[in-house]
């Protein structure tokens, strides 16, 4: 199928442009161009196909479970856009080869151009509605890198930001209605959407899905009120302009109009919405497009006005006002397009665009001015071009619509209030730019530019004039096509003509002819009306509105988030104790059917000794040295009461972090004051004494209840599995490095990054050292105690062995290589405390943080190479062999990732440690010292 | 033999590291109350054998290992800490 | 017969430890200053910890040949023993507890004349913590 391809092909593409570099101006282009060449031959292939009827359809599978698949199709509207993306994108880069500067970077912008064209054809191909939104947030994602092209300037960077913001939050919007369409239909299949009409407008979740998906297409589309992004878009470079603006990016939302046209007009309220919205973005937009100085400013409130139109005509109840809005945005391309690149040219050559500077530029660049005169004339729906045609069908729908009951006259009037308008705003473009007396104070002496940047305009124009002269011939085929799968019916009668006789709309169009030439002449009178009203710039009342938002939010974080540890634990507490207290009012007695173990003296012992040392260690907390004490007891009781119940690993586990956390905290205590002062006020330690006592009593009843009652937990499943598929017998390690290794890697990443970012803080950190203790004793004078500097030196071997001995035997026996890790870092850390850093560092000359680094590669590495063997990731091959005095040892893959746990942990530790160690070696400040620095 | 030996040895450990718990409680010094953890440690060490003989289990040893190992390295660095401030200088 | 005895040791074993350990333990709580106290745990624990252990080995050599494992914990404990209560003296005699009358022994740590001090290391009174 060669459907994908249509969209493969320009993302390629957007690839081919960085392979050459910017010097090589013509090759860029050309090697650019020939891939999106290739697709548009491949949908002109199609075409003939399409136009007689046919869909294709390509699909794959992506995302299953969500609902996603990667599903293409094309039909007479996706061929119709297809042809204006790929055809209009060609010769946009033609138009950039020469527009751009030399200092422009050309394969960053054909780059960002690509990307962008591939999204567009992604959303007009798109056969799932999940598959159209991911195109439709990449049209946001590229655009925006194309209008901050110029990211030195700070209007391209705000301007985008905002279309990004606008078309983003419209792209949200549009998710949430397509879900519940797709919740509506089942699917998001496009062709079962489509079909599914009467379904989805009887559901009560039509309204909120009509209107989200229409935020989405007004968003994009740049409909009031959304549409003050446009203008500002207009800071991108020209070419970016003329595509986005003519043929893509802001078609993307009337097309989405035109797309979920079958499943979701018809409605009362799709006919208001839209054809209101549509009406009044027509005539709001063509009436300050012909208050702009800029030209392009002109021409992007044109834009909206025109897109309006389009807009307005998908809204109106009936078959023809569709088709006249697919033959319109058609005749808007062209024409537009053309007139982007007329400015471009001018703006290129004379240096400007302010149109009170320009003048009578009809000499200098005769052939520019008469394309663009025939486009604007287009624009303005002059007889016998192809916006005339368009115009009239617009015109004669309008005195068909029956919307606004008895003030149905109002439409037609105010559509043509909008021609008026717009033939008003065409005439002075070009009236006030080409004619008039020459220009004199041009930043450049303007020319004529290269023949190829007015070869697109050429083309663009003809196709005006062609599609103008004999419709019929040109579009009707392609019109059928669109229609067919807009409406899914066959095109009603029409007559694809210039000449339909005398009626009322040829009066109408008159009527705009002559308005708008008339208000030309009276604008000065519109131009004074218009000073009356203060000046008001979109992007700054946006950027406001944004700042007062972050303001916003940021004081109602800070009223949350005040800084006080406090008061989180408070929240976290009451939050706990609520939820969890709640669950507990429901039982109807605590004690479950399984009868409590018997209770013996040392258990009543252990039990009296760890509540009593936990008792202590809150009552003593502002003497911390005693506090910490209370503390290790603690930790002691809580490992032999795993002991006790036969959990030696876990026993094991809580000593060794036991240990490390307590060397942690007297490092971290030495900086700190010896005694808290008395902080909390009475009320306080009331609360939380109440609190306190309230948490575990809820915690103790919650255990109490669990564990007097029969619990089918998934334990069993790994006691069954542990030694045939992860062959260890000790199933807690086995978890640790096969059932759960992707768990275990993740956590032994985030200890090796937290490590390193604490040796980052820490490295230039020296804090000052006080010299007496905090009831002013001197230190003692003995830095390393012989015996102490001896004994431990001896005892190192000894305890590597053991830490190697926990480690081998980890997979069966209790041990393991966290364990061992902890072991071994605690050795190093006895030699570092007996000997001192420097004499430590002498005899370990080597870094810690690539021991850390080497053990997740190591896992990392361990569990891609069961992809060697074409299994999943961390898949574990496993033999055994028996090893003397050690005892029998599995030798696992799994050992291999235990290494690279092993090793991260020492490495981490180690980094903590002895970096928290190292802060006060070296400049520790004697009496002398510090009397120089004071 | 063993069992009634095993129950007496428990109950005189049980029973010593409740003396230790109280002197750690009530100090007065501080060497006074690292004194009393430490033993407690050492006592834990002989309760987890104790265990061990008692499960008949031998996996319990690499628990008391450790508790050798760590009590003693804990100890030495609250010690240090007392004389010197600073642990790992 | 032979298993008579030897079970006899290991019963032995674990009472004998039972009582050094509480023994020890009840010095620790009853003596009168720190350093009377420093001798309970030190020795006599240290004994009754490697007496159990010394059963424990026994016991699980029984049946399945000599095991060193509980030697290596029973090492452990005699080589750093003696390191943490030289340690504790050593804090002990810097915080200048006060002895008992009836301890005995006159440590220099202990007198009451101003210590010479290097200029390194002189007192600083009441400094203030950082």
């Amino acid at each position: 199928m060669s459907l994908p391809l249509i969209v493969l092909l320009p993302l390629l593409g957007s690839l081919v442009p960085l392979l050459s570099s910017n010097r090589q101006r013509n090759l860029n282009a050309w090697s650019t161009a020939l891939l999106p060449a290739i697709a548009l031959g491949i949908v002109i292939a199609h075409a003939p196909g399409v136009v007689a009827g046919e869909v294709y359809h390509s699909s794959m599978s992506w995302v299953p479970q969500l609902g996603l698949d990667l599903a293409f199709r094309l039909d007479g509207l996706s061929l119709l856009f297809l042809l204006l993306i790929l055809g209009i994108g060609l010769l946009i880069i033609l138009y950039a080869r020469y527009y751009l500067a030399p200092e422009d970077s050309m394969p960053r912008f054909y780059a960002y151009l690509m990307l962008f064209m591939t999204s567009m054809i992604g959303i007009v191909m798109a056969d799932n509605l999940l598959l159209l939104w991911v195109f439709w947030e990449l049209t946001s994602l590229s655009s925006f890198l194309l209008i901050g092209y110029w990211y030195q300037q700070s209007e391209a960077r705000r301007g985008a930001r905002m279309a990004l913001a606008v078309t983003g939050m419209g792209g949200l919007a549009m998710l949430a209605g397509f879900l519940l369409i797709g919740h509506i239909v089942g699917t998001y299949d496009m062709q079962t959407v489509l079909d599914s009409r009467d379904l989805i407008q009887a559901d009560p979740r039509y309204l909120p899905a009509l209107l989200l998906v229409l935020l989405g297409a007004f968003t994009k589309s740049a409909q009031f009120p959304f549409h003050f992004w446009l203008p500002h878009a207009m800071a991108a470079p020209t070419p970016v302009s003329a595509f986005l603006h003519s043929a893509t990016m802001v078609k993307a939302g009337v097309f989405l109009l035109a797309r979920l046209h079958p499943a979701l007009a018809g409605s009362q309220l799709w006919l208001y919405i839209v054809t209101l919205t549509g009406l009044v973005t027509m005539i709001y937009a063509a009436y300050f497009a012909l208050l702009k100085y800029d030209l392009k400013g002109v021409l992007a409130f044109s834009t909206v006005s025109h897109l309006g139109l389009i807009t307005m005509l998908f809204g109106l109840d009936s078959k023809l006002a569709v088709v006249a809005g697919l033959f319109h945005i058609i005749n808007h391309a062209t024409f537009k397009a053309a007139l982007f690149m007329s400015s471009g040219i001018i703006d290129h050559e004379t240096g400007t665009r302010d149109i009170r500077k320009l003048s009578g530029l009809r000499r200098s660049m005769p052939m520019t001015a008469a394309l663009a005169g025939l486009a604007a004339a287009s624009m303005a729906g002059v007889p016998l071009l192809n916006g005339f045609i368009s115009k009239e069908m617009m015109l004669t729908e309008t005195l068909e619509s029956g919307l606004l009951g008895g003030l149905a006259w109002l439409i037609p009037v105010l559509a043509t209030l909008g021609s008026v308008l717009s033939v008003a705003y065409s005439l002075r473009l070009i009236r006030n730019v080409f004619f008039g007396p020459e220009a004199k104070e041009l930043p450049k002496t303007p020319h004529e530019a290269p023949f190829p940047m007015r070869l697109p305009m050429l083309i663009l124009v003809g196709l005006c004039i062609v599609i103008g002269l004999i419709p019929a011939v040109i579009v009707s085929g392609l019109l059928d096509a669109a229609a067919r799968a807009t409406i899914l019916a066959p095109r009603p009668e029409l007559q694809l003509s210039i000449w339909h006789g005398f009626n009322l709309p040829l009066l109408m169009s008159a009527i705009a002819l002559a308005g708008g030439v008339g208000i030309y002449t009276v604008r000065r009178n519109l131009f004074n009306f218009q000073r009356q009203f203060p000046q008001r710039n979109a992007l700054m009342i946006f950027e406001h509105s944004v700042r007062r938002l972050l303001q916003w939010t940021q004081v109602t974080i800070d009223r949350l988030e005040n800084g006080s540890l406090q008061r989180y634990m408070l929240w976290l507490i009451v939050a706990v104790l609520f939820l969890t207290g709640s669950g507990l009012l429901d039982l109807d007695q605590l004690q479950g059917s399984r009868q409590p173990q018997p209770l013996d003296g040392l258990l009543l012992a252990g039990a009296g000794i760890t509540i009593l040392a936990g008792l202590g260690t809150a009552i003593l907390h502002r003497r911390r040295l005693v506090s910490l004490m209370m503390l290790s007891v603690v930790g002691l009781m809580v490992s032999l009461a795993f002991a006790r119940f036969s959990a030696p690993d876990l026993a094991l586990t809580q000593l060794a972090v036991e240990v490390v956390t307590v060397i942690l905290l007297m490092l971290a205590l030495f900086f700190l004051p010896q005694r808290t002062p008395k902080e909390s006020s009475g009320a306080r330690v009331v609360r939380d004494v109440l609190l306190a006592a309230g948490f575990g009593g809820v915690v103790a009843s919650l255990n109490y209840a669990l564990l007097t009652r029969p619990m089918d937990s998934i334990s069993g499943f790994f006691l069954d599995n542990s030694v045939s598929g992860g062959g260890g017998h000790n199933v807690v390690n086995v978890i640790l490095v096969d059932f759960r290794g992707f768990d275990t890697l993740g956590e032994i990443t985030v200890l090796c990054i937290a490590a390193i970012g604490i040796y980052k803080l820490l490295n230039r950190l020296r804090l000052f050292m006080p010299s007496s203790d905090s009831e002013g004793r001197p230190w003692s004078r003995d830095l390393h105690p012989m015996l102490l500097a001896t004994v431990s030196q001896s005892l190192l071997p000894l305890a590597l062995l053991v830490s190697v001995f926990i480690f081998l035997r980890g997979h069966n026996e209790p041990g393991g290589g966290f364990i061992a890790g902890l072991v071994t870092a605690v050795a190093l850390i006895l030699l570092y405390i007996a000997r001192g850093v420097d004499w430590a560092q002498q005899r370990l000359s080597f870094q810690y943080q690539p021991i850390a680094v080497t053990g997740v590669a190591i896992a990392t590495l361990t569990g891609l190479g069961s992809w060697l063997f074409g299994h999943n990731f961390l898949t574990s091959a496993f033999g055994h062999f028996s090893i003397p005095y050690i005892g029998e040892i599995e030798l696992a893959t799994a050992m291999l990732f235990d290494l690279g746990v092993y090793l991260t942990v020492v490495g981490a530790t180690l980094m903590i440690l002895a970096n928290l160690g190292k802060l006060t070696t070296r400049h520790r400040p004697s009496k002398e010292n510090e009397k120089e620095t004071v | 033999m063993i069992d009634t030996a095993l129950w007496i040895a428990l109950a005189l450990f049980c029973a010593a590291i409740v003396l230790n718990f109280y002197r750690a409680l009530v100090g007065p010094s501080l060497p006074d109350r690292v004194l009393a953890v430490d033993t407690m440690y050492m006592n834990s060490i002989a309760l987890i054998v104790l265990f061990g003989i008692w499960v008949n289990n031998k996996d319990y040893f690499e628990a008391a290992l450790l508790i050798a190992m760590l009590g003693f390295v804990s100890t030495i660095a609250i010690c240090k800490y007392l004389l010197r401030g600073d642990i790992i200088e | 017969m032979l298993d008579t005895i030897i079970e006899g040791a290991i019963a032995f074993m674990l009472i004998a430890g039972g009582a050094f350990a509480f023994i020890g333990s009840l010095g620790l709580t009853h003596l009168k200053d720190f350093y009377m106290r420093l001798h309970g745990p030190s020795k006599t624990t240290t004994l009754g910890v490697g007496c159990t252990l010394i059963g424990s080995l026994i016991y699980f050599s029984r049946e399945d040949g000599p095991i060193i494992q509980e030697l290596l914990i029973t090492i452990f404990a005699f080589i750093t023993a003696p390191v943490s209560a030289h340690m504790l003296a050593k804090s002990a005699l810097h915080h200048k507890l006060k002895p008992d009358p009836r301890t005995r022994g006159n440590p220099v740590e202990l007198e009451s004349e101003k210590p010479k001090h290097t200029v390194e290391e002189a007192p600083q009174g009441d400094s203030p913590l950082p």
